[in-house]
C-alpha cells in the first residue's frame, strides 16, 4: 500500500467516523434503526457544493448541512413518534424522498468542486503535503465533535436520551419526554451525517448523489469494528472506538483492494461490507447459543 | 393528597376484547396517609395505580393532585408529583446505565434537563450518602451497571431513587412480589422507612393480606373496577384476615367467595 493510499484511508476512514458516531446515536444509544443517513450524507454533501459554489463561507457552509441533515433526521422522527410508522420504514421513507431532494438541490447527479475555497484551503500551502493535511484537519474536526458530544451525552439531557434508549417506561415514569428526546437524537445523527457529507465533498472535490447509497452500512461496520477491538463501557471511549472503527475498517477495506492476490474490485465494496456487517451480527448470536447450551439447565433460574 | 372522583377506564373499548376495567372509583386520600391496596387478579389494581400515574388516561371522571387537575397530564408531566416502583424490578431502573447515572435521572424528576453535567458538582457525593444508608453495601458500587444488582438490591434502589426528587406521592404495585421472602421483608420495612422520612402520601398494591394489613395505616380492597373495602383507624386495627375476608363477602352481597379469588398471606 503507497503512503498516499494510506492516508487517503486514514482520511476517509475519518470523514466516515462522524456517520459512525450518528449510527451510534441512533442504534445504540436510542435504539433506533436508522437509514435516513443514506440521504442525509448525500444531503450533507449537495447543500454544501451548492453554497460552496455559490461563494457561501466553507465553515458555514458546512454547518448549514449539518442542518439540512438535522431535518431529514426530524422527517423520520416524525413519521416514526407522531404517526406511528415503524422506525425501519420511516427512515427508508426519508431516504428514498431524499434521492430525489438532492438531485433538485444540485440541480444535477454530480457537482464539481475545483476552485471552490473549502475549510481545508487555510491548510494547504503550508508545507505539509495535502494528502497529510486533509486527514490532519478532518481529526481536528471530528475530535472537537466526539469531545462535544461526549459531553453532551454526560448532560442531564443526554443522559435522558440514553435512558429513552435504554428503558422507555422508566423513562417517562421519571419524567422524561421521550418523544421529544428521539426527535432531539435522530436529528442529531443525521446533523452529523450531513455534516460528514460536507466534509467528503470538500475532501474529495465532489458531490454525487448516489455516494450515499451503503453509508448506513459503513457506518454500522465502523460501530461494529470499534466495539470489537474497544470493548468499552464509558460512553465517551465507545465514541472513540467507533472513530477507531471507522479508520480500521478503511484500512482493512484499501489493504484488501491492494492486495492483488486477493482480486476484489473497488466496486465489491458494497459485498464486503455488507458481509462484513452479517457476519459481526451474526457472531454473537452464535456465540450466545455456545453459551446457553455450556451451561445448559442452570441458566433457567 | 390525592382526590380522585368517579374514574372510569375501559380497555379496547368497541372491540370484542372490551373490558370495563375501572368503574367509577371515587377516593380521597389525605396528605402523607399510606394506603395499602388488595384485590383479586384483575380486579384493576394496577390500572388505578396507571390512572393515577397517567399511564391510562381516565375517560370519566376527575384526579386532582394537591388541588391541581392533573386528569390530562401524560405520564412525564405527572412525574414531577408522582414516584413509582414497579412490580418488575427491571421495570424501574435501567439496567444499562450505572448506579449514580439511575439516581441523576430521578433526581432530576419534574424538573427541565438541560446541559449541566448528570453527575457534576458533589451530586455523587450526596448519592453516595443516600445509598449508604441502605445498609447494602453499594456505596462502593456507584458505578456498576444497575443490570448487575439483584432483584431486591434493584428494588431498595429504586425506592431510594423514588423519594430523590421531592415528589409526594408514591406508587408501589406488587414491588415485593417477585421478591423472595426474606428479600420482600426487607424492602417493605424499607419502604416503611423511606415513607416515613419523606411523609409520603403512599398507595402501595400488595398481594398479601397480612401485610395489608401490618402496613400503613388504611386499605382499600378494589373487586372488578370498583372500591368495595375501605377501612382505616380503630376498625382496621381489629381486623384480622379471616374477617377482612368476611366483610368482603358481606360486602359483595352476601355470596360466599371462594378462597383462591383472593390471595391470602
Ligand atoms: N392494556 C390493557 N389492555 C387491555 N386490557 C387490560 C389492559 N390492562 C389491563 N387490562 C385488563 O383490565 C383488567 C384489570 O387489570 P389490572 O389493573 O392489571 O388488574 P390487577 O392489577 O388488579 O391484577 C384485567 O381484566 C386486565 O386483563
Ligand atoms: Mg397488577
Amino acid at each position: 500500500m503507497s503512503e498516499i493510499a494510506l492516508f487517503g484511508a486514514v482520511e476517509i476512514g475519518l470523514v466516515y467516523a462522524l456517520v459512525a458516531v450518528g449510527v451510534f446515536l441512533s442504534f445504540r444509544v436510542l435504539d433506533f434503526p436508522d437509514l435516513t443517513v443514506d440521504g442525509s450524507f448525500p444531503l450533507g454533501a449537495a447543500v454544501c457544493a451548492v453554497l460552496l459554489i455559490a461563494g457561501v463561507n466553507p465553515w458555514l457552509a458546512s454547518l448549514a448541512a449539518a442542518l439540512a441533515g438535522a431535518a431529514a433526521g426530524l422527517v423520520t422522527a416524525l413519521l416514526n413518534v407522531r404517526f406511528k410508522i415503524l422506525h425501519l420504514l420511516a427512515s427508508i421513507l426519508t431516504m428514498i424522498a431524499l434521492f430525489s431532494v438532492n438531485l433538485r438541490v444540485m440541480g444535477r447527479p454530480n457537482v464539481a468542486l475545483l476552485m471552490q475555497d473549502t475549510v481545508l484551503t487555510p491548510f494547504y500551502g503550508l508545507g505539509i503535503p495535502d494528502h497529510i493535511v486533509r486527514p490532519l484537519v478532518v481529526l481536528v474536526i471530528v475530535a472537537a465533535v466526539v469531545a462535544l458530544l461526549a459531553r453532551f451525552l454526560a448532560s442531564e439531557f443526554g443522559l435522558a436520551m440514553r435512558a429513552t434508549g435504554v428503558n422507555a417506561r422508566m423513562a417517562r415514569a421519571q419524567g422524561i419526554d421521550t418523544d421529544a428526546h428521539v426527535y432531539a437524537g435522530i436529528a442529531l445523527s443525521n446533523a452529523l451525517c450531513g455534516l460528514a457529507g460536507a466534509l467528503f465533498a470538500q475532501t474529495n472535490g465532489f458531490a454525487d448523489v448516489t455516494t450515499g447509497i451503503g453509508t448506513i452500512v459503513v457506518g454500522l461496520a465502523a460501530v461494529i469494528v470499534g466495539e470489537t477491538v474497544l470493548p468499552a463501557r464509558g460512553l465517551a471511549l465507545m465514541l472513540v472506538g467507533c472513530v477507531a472503527g471507522s479508520i480500521l475498517y478503511r484500512l482493512a477495506v484499501q489493504f484488501a483492494l491492494s492486495a492483488d492476490a486477493i482480486g476484489l474490485q473497488a466496486s465489491d465494496l458494497n459485498l464486503v461490507t455488507a458481509l462484513l456487517v452479517a457476519v459481526a451480527l451474526i457472531l454473537p448470536r452464535l456465540k450466545a447459543k455456545a453459551g446457553v447450551r455450556k451451561t445448559g439447565g442452570s441458566a433457567a433460574r | 393528597m390525592i382526590a380522585v372522583q368517579d374514574i372510569h377506564v375501559t380497555f379496547g373499548r368497541g372491540t370484542p376484547l372490551e373490558k370495563h376495567a375501572l368503574r367509577g372509583i371515587d377516593l380521597t386520600i389525605p396528605e402523607g396517609q399510606f394506603v395499602t391496596v388488595i384485590g383479586s387478579n384483575g380486579a384493576g389494581k394496577s390500572t388505578f395505580l396507571g390512572a393515577l400515574a397517567g399511564d391510562v388516561l381516565a375517560e370519566r371522571g376527575r384526579i386532582a393532585i394537591d388541588d391541581t387537575d392533573v386528569t390530562r397530564w401524560d405520564t412525564p408531566r405527572r412525574a414531577g408529583l408522582v414516584a413509582r416502583v414497579f412490580q418488575d424490578p427491571m421495570a424501574g431502573s435501567c439496567a444499562a446505565l450505572t448506579i449514580e447515572e439511575n439516581m441523576a435521572l430521578a433526581a432530576a424528576r419534574g424538573r427541565r434537563r438541560g446541559l449541566a453535567l448528570a453527575l457534576g458538582g458533589d451530586r455523587r457525593r450526596g448519592f453516595q450518602e443516600r445509598i449508604a444508608a441502605l445498609g447494602l453495601g453499594l456505596e462502593t458500587r456507584l458505578q456498576d451497571r444497575m443490570g448487575l444488582l439483584s432483584g431486591g438490591q434493584r428494588q431498595a434502589v429504586s425506592l431510594l431513587m423514588a423519594a430523590l426528587a421531592g415528589s409526594k406521592i408514591l406508587l408501589l404495585d406488587e414491588h415485593t412480589a417477585a421478591l423472595d421472602p426474606a428479600t420482600a421483608d426487607f424492602v417493605l420495612d424499607l419502604t416503611r422507612r423511606i415513607v416515613r422520612e419523606n411523609r409520603l402520601t403512599t398507595l402501595m398494591v400488595i398481594h398479601s393480606m397480612r401485610q395489608a394489613l401490618d402496613y400503613g395505616d388504611r386499605t382499600l380492597m378494589l373487586h372488578e373496577g370498583r372500591i368495595v373495602l375501605d377501612v382505616a383507624g380503630e376498625e382496621r386495627a381489629g381486623l384480622d384476615v379471616p374477617h377482612l375476608l368476611a366483610l368482603f363477602a358481606r360486602q359483595r352481597g352476601g355470596a360466599e367467595i371462594s378462597d383462591d379469588s383472593l390471595l391470602i398471606g
